[in-house]
């Protein structure tokens, strides 16, 4: 293995380089799962989720009013909840398009909304044929983008109350509430996952790289997608 | 306006609103007769000019009415509708206006604290400088009165002339109003003009003439006398006007349980991380996570 690279006097960090415009390479012990264009568009997709939530929250009930300080008021929170919102469907909507292709259910993903899910936040799932994404994590994200659209139509129809009829409004008050919590829930399980249940997964978000064992327990046939190595070496 | 020397009964999207009780302040009403209504519109004026509430430009709908529906900037609207009757027509002649609900629906769908305020006399007024423009009462008021105002960014509607009754006047319409059809003064009064009236009306002939202080809003702060009370669509009124059903479910049912599932799914992460902890890659020391940079 030859010396670090080094540009002047500063040693290249290759992974993080490879990391700039391509996945699913290997470089020394790390494999770039997302790509710079990725690893943005999740960020933007959750930057504006926060700036909803936070907006939003004090709306939906005053024992939340002290999230309103952010924004300086309930009045102001109104006014950028709208916007936080549009911005949030626009970058979720890049993101539906950007991995949608990656995320096609196999028939073997099918249980994923039941028995699977639970056998896999036991730690006792047979993940040996789990792909790029699991099942749970393409569930995720049709589910999000569900709620995303959800959210996005039925606050339209709240942006414009006097030009709707008001059981209309009613129905679009309980759906963006309904469309919320759900939303909220996912997420929670879906930050939790990705820091501290599962240890480097995190970094596949902000560095855009795994290890090499992370992919071999998490995701072991895109390890030997991506390594062409079938695990029939290791001992 | 929210007038601080009153006491408060109901506040929007708030826990606490009840009297204290030490000064008694009874129930206020206001009382319109359609039946002696003459159409002048008097009150439209009054409560233009009390309000100081700009003209605003109306279209032509073929009748007397002033405008096809209340404005931001018209809170007091008398509604002209001619319907045949006995042989002859009924000319109705309805004042539109903030109902002010016992169980204002406006309240109960208003996210902002203290935004809408019901006082200890009945009154329901909404806080200009706490609504913040949403929309939400305009969903939940059965009588379709809250307007947005595009220029304050702020609800607006009839507030009873808080700031007259407050001081022991009558309200801006009630003043000007030439044939006394409009009366105002403590709710239980109102009611007993309001049935003398009716019983006066049908021993007239009237035989269905009604009091309108519909119950499923608690009863109203204006009682309307109706010489035709079996035709509540002629006055466009509801029938059984209440609270949305929806707008309950949604603030007392759904809401509620989003956030017990909400708290539920953080304190379930815990827990699984309690009993299960980190799903950790097996063997030869490797953490999952990635070493620093050389």
């Amino acid at each position: 293995m030859s010396a670090t690279p080094t540009v002047g006097h500063r040693p290249v960090d290759l992974a993080v380089v490879a990391a700039r415009d391509r996945e699913n390479v290997i470089v020394g012990n790390e494999i770039v799962r997302h790509r710079r264009a990725s690893r943005l568009i999740h960020w933007s997709v959750s930057l504006t989720f926060f700036v909803c939530l936070f907006s939003g929250m004090p709306i939906w009930s005053p024992i939340f009013g002290w999230m309103a300080a952010f924004f300086g008021g309930l009045s102001a929170a109104r006014v950028v909840h709208p916007w936080a919102g549009i911005a949030f469907f626009l970058f979720s909507a890049v993101m539906f398009f950007h991995w949608l292709g990656e995320m096609r259910f196999l028939p073997s993903e099918r249980d994923w909304l039941g028995p699977k899910a639970l056998e896999y936040m036991r730690y006792e799932g047979d993940d040996s044929e789990v792909g790029k994404y699991n099942g749970g994590q393409k569930l995720f994200f049709f589910a999000t983008a569900l709620g995303a659209l959800g959210l996005l139509l039925s606050g339209l129809l709240m942006w414009w109350p006097s030009a709707f009829p008001r059981v209309v409004l009613q129905l679009s008050y309980l759906i963006h509430d309904v469309a919320f919590i759900a939303f909220a829930i996912a997420i929670v399980f879906h930050i939790y996952l990705g820091t501290a249940a599962e240890p480097g997964t995190f970094g596949a978000m902000t560095r855009g790289t795994v290890t090499r064992g992370w992919a071999r327990l998490h995701h072991p046939k895109w390890y030997r997608d991506v390594s062409g190595d079938d695990g029939s070496r290791r001992g | 306006m929210v007038m601080q020397s009153l006491e408060i009964r109901r506040s929007s999207a708030s826990v606490w609103g009840i009297p204290s009780g030490i000064r008694t302040l009874p129930t206020v009403s206001k009382y319109i007769d359609t039946s002696t209504c003459i159409g002048c519109k008097a009150c439209e004026v009054a409560c233009q000019e009390w309000n100081d509430l700009r003209p605003v430009q109306t279209t032509q709908t073929g009748t007397y009415q002033t405008m096809p529906t209340l404005h931001p900037e018209f809170w007091n609207l008398i509604r002209f509708n001619e319907q045949n009757y006995d042989g002859g027509i009924a000319w109705i002649m309805r004042k539109d206006q903030c109902m002010h609900c016992d169980d204002p629906g406006c309240l109960a769908a208003c996210p902002a604290p203290g935004a809408i305020v019901q006082y200890a006399n009945g009154i329901v007024d909404v806080n200009q400088d706490l609504c913040i423009g949403c929309g939400y009462c305009e969903s939940g008021c059965p009588f379709d009165v809250p307007r947005f105002h595009a220029t304050t960014g702020k609800m607006a509607k009839c507030t009873l002339c808080v700031d007259r009754t407050t001081v022991g006047l009558e309200p801006a319409c009630v003043k000007a109003c030439p044939t006394g059809c409009l009366q105002f003064g403590t709710k239980d009064d109102m009611v007993v003009l309001g049935n003398q009236r009716v019983a006066q009306l049908q021993s007239a002939g009237y035989k269905n003439a009604a009091l309108y202080n519909p119950a499923g809003v608690g009863g109203t702060g204006v009682v309307t006398v109706l010489a035709h009370g079996n035709h509540l669509d002629w006055y466009s009124l509801p029938a059984d006007p209440h609270v949305p059903i929806l707008t309950r479910l949604w603030k007392h049912v759904v809401r509620p349980l989003g956030m017990v599932a909400i708290a539920g799914a953080v304190i379930g992460a815990f827990g699984h991380f309690t009993k299960f902890g980190r799903k950790e890659v097996p063997g030869s020391g490797d953490s999952g996570v990635q070493p620093p940079p050389a």
